[in-house]
């Protein structure tokens, strides 16, 4: 290099820069010269390098101290006689070699596999295989390393590896991605912590108690279920108040003088009251999209829900509506108001005090039924706890997932209930029939 | 022994199935070591014996499979039919059995820990391919398929081809619509771990999604994509596929050890007098 760092400022003196450049050019036209040998003697290069995620918070996350898998893939150029291989694990990572998968894959769409014969030696932390037969063949070693477990602390890991061929040369692999693990969470340290205790043992040697209530699994899949729940929450808690609006201009046009109004609002409320939320579900998610309507998962599921809940509501307005006695129009109507005054100024805060507790128990019902919406991939609080059950195999996170269910529920459904003894207090025995009438329709479609 | 790869596996427990079946007959005074045949035959009636003895099963006389019809063409509804490889499979198993053959339908997620829970079905039979994980949960009979990872999309998405598939599926603009507790999500996890995953209890939903445009791509068994795509999703195609080589196996509960011996040898049965090649031939068309 030292050759040539007088040559370029010799020809233009003057031109600091071009000089500079060039002197980058030469300097890295002469990198690419000293690797070229190395290049061309790249029997293999690194195709890819990636750990299993083993986190039940998040599907694509790696996390350290808890079971993985290593999957290392790399190319070999034909007729290279690839003779051994040395993978170096990371230090602090510990892995097994019991069940070890050492596959080539060939082909022109590398979907043929071959299995190879070969002796593996593990060395601290270095893993070597030596195959039986050199591999001339062009293809694909994917090797997989079971029974993985990176450090507590996570981090880049970054895995090397370096090959033998049958000529004697040794040569490491280059550029072979770095694994990102995350530090273990604390709710999967403190269930790991907890599988470890007698106590727990000892319960979940009772079959019952650990397919429903198994300690560790509840402390795991509590943070996962929290993040279904936030998103069963915020469907209701938009599909909701847009509900109300909807239902009671439903409400309006049903009881609308005018037959068209009257007639568009019944169908409506009859094809939704008469249907499953379940199929009304299916159609839109995968009916409207394919009729040309893109609309985001998350607007759709509260769309549906709310359209939904309007028809609900509608009859629970109604039956408010028709609830207030005749009288209190006729006095309206007497004072000279005409008929929007008095359905805005008599008849509605009346009829909204009435409902109060029927649009409760709609708002529970609404909140149970978003569970409907893990049949379309949104990923609500059950489908949170499903996945965890499919991995798992105990029934335990469903549990953690009624537990979310039962603390809007249980609450809402004492208030309910206290409401209606207010609604039954200020009202004659007499008319509070009609309300709690209401209550049981509204309840009915649960 | 140590060394073993899975697909050795495969071959070395069927071989050791094999010996396990006829040394289970030479064990009876009146059968000599003449015919393969005979002594499979004879053994068939030995094991019915001892199934009625010492399996437990949900129903009397009947064994009864957890399946998932989503999933051609190892599983399907036709016409309110079970059709597919595993459900012939299962027919021939029951039959080398001398039981009735009962498919209960759940969703797949829901396979592996029913059978781990016991009680509503005797054995999981819907394309499951063995992983560690539900290893830890149930018992893997001998497995009778092998397949790999396939990833569709719709043709008219130039974005994602052969060639940058591998690059342009792991970016965040991506949605991969995969089963729910399906090996597709687990590779589309290890693998695009940039993209957002939405998964579908049901499979057949997964691509309803790529063709409503809720998903841009489809990550599942090949088989399967390859029978779907030909099927109902004529317009998607498959851009990437790797090589997983899973295997299918049935899942038995982690207690009934009679049971998977039963299947086991069935299934060692079924391979060795070819009736195994055959159901694949006639189902994988």
């Amino acid at each position: 290099m030292n050759n040539l760092s007088p040559c370029a400022p010799a020809r233009h003196r003057g031109s600091a820069s071009r000089a500079l450049l060039a002197f980058m050019v030469v300097l890295v036209a002469l990198l690419g010269i000293v690797a070229m040998p190395a290049a061309r003697a790249d029997a293999m290069e690194a195709v890819k390098c990636t750990g299993r995620p083993n986190s039940e918070d998040d599907p694509t996350v790696i996390m350290g101290a808890t079971e993985s898998r290593i999957t290392f893939e790399a190319s070999i150029a034909e007729g290279e006689g690839v003779s051994s291989l040395t993978l170096h694990i990371p230090d602090g990572t510990s892995f097994g070699t019991d069940d070890l998968a050492v596959t080539l894959l060939t082909g022109d769409d590398l979907m043929t596999r071959n299995e190879l014969d070969y002796t593996e030696k593990v060395d601290g932390q270095d893993l070597t295989l030596e195959f039986a037969e050199p591999i001339t063949q062009e293809g694909h070693l994917n090797i997989l390393v079971y029974d993985v477990f990176f450090p507590a602390d996570g981090g880049e890991m970054q895995l090397e590896a370096t090959y033998g061929l049958t000529d004697g040369t040794e040569a490491s692999i280059e550029g072979i991605p770095s694994i990102p693990v995350e530090g273990i969470s604390f709710t999967e340290s403190l269930s790991q912590w907890l599988e470890d205790q007698s106590w727990v043992q000892a319960w979940n040697s009772n079959r019952f108690l650990h397919l429903f209530f198994d300690p560790a699994l509840l402390v795991t899949s509590f943070p996962v279920v929290l993040t279904g729940f936030f998103m069963s929450i915020s469907i209701v808690a938009v599909a909701f108040p847009l509900a109300i609006p909807m239902g009671l201009l439903l409400a309006l046009m049903r009881i609308s003088k005018l037959r068209l109004l009257r007639g568009i609002a019944t169908t409506y409320v009859n094809i939704v009251r008469g249907t499953p939320l379940f199929l009304q579900i299916y159609v839109a998610f995968f009916g409207l999209p394919l009729a040309g309507i893109q609309i985001p998962n998350f607007v759709l599921g509260v769309t549906v829900m709310c359209m939904n809940s309007g028809a609900y509501m509608c009859e629970i307005f109604r039956a408010g509506i028709l609830s207030i006695s005749k009288g209190q129009t006729e006095a309206a109507r007497s004072l000279g108001m005409n008929g929007a005054q008095t359905m805005f100024y008599v008849i509605l805060p009346q009829m909204f005090r009435i409902v109060i507790p029927n649009l409760t128990s709609e708002f529970i019902v609404l909140y149970k039924d978003t569970s409907l919406l893990a049949a379309v991939g949104i990923m609500e609080l059950v489908m949170y706890a499903r996945t965890i059950v499919a991995s798992t195999g105990s029934i335990t996170p469903y549990i953690v997932a009624a537990l979310f269910y039962l603390v809007i529920t249980l609450p809402l459904s004492k208030i309910t209930r206290h409401l209606e003894d207010r609604v039954r207090g200020h009202r004659t025995r007499k008319h509070a029939d009609a309300p709690e009438l209401a209550a049981e329709k509204g309840a009915s479609h649960e | 022994m140590k060394s073993m790869t899975r697909r050795n596996f495969l071959t070395v427990a069927g071989a050791l199935a094999g010996t396990a079946a006829l040394a289970g007959c030479n064990s009876e005074p009146k059968q000599s070591d003449q015919s393969d045949e005979n002594a499979d035959a004879a053994d068939e009636t030995i094991d019915e014996g001892e199934l009625e003895a010492e399996v437990g099963l949900v129903t009397e006389g009947a064994i009864t499979f957890a399946v998932s019809p989503d999933y051609p063409p190892f599983e399907n509804l036709v016409d309110g039919e079970y059709v597919g490889l595993d459900m012939d499979l299962g027919r021939a198993i029951a039959e080398q059995l001398g039981l009735e053959c009962v498919y209960t339908n759940l969703d797949f997620d829901g396979i592996v820990p029913a059978i781990a829970a016991g009680g509503q079905a005797d054995a999981g039979l819907s394309g499951i391919s063995i992983t560690p994980d539900r290893e830890e949960q149930v018992n893997f009979s001998e497995p009778y398929y092998i397949d790999n990872q396939a990833v569709a999309v719709l043709a008219s998405n130039t974005d994602v081809t052969e060639d940058n598939a591998a690059e342009v599926l792991n970016t965040a603009e991506m949605t991969i619509a995969v089963q729910s507790g399906s090996t597709g999500a687990d590779f589309a996890a290890e693998n695009f771990p940039n993209a957002e995953q939405l998964a579908f209890p049901q499979f057949t939903d997964a691509f309803a999604a790529v063709s409503a445009g809720q998903a841009n791509a489809v990550c599942g068994n090949l088989a399967v994509v390859e029978q779907m795509l030909a099927g109902a999703y004529s317009d998607q195609h498959v851009v990437l596929t790797s090589a997983t080589g899973e295997e299918y196996a049935i899942a038995v509960n982690k207690d009934n050890a009679a049971l998977l011996d039963a299947i086991n040898g069935a299934i060692a049965t079924l391979r060795d007098n070819g009736t195994l090649d055959e159901l694949i031939a006639t189902n994988m068309g």
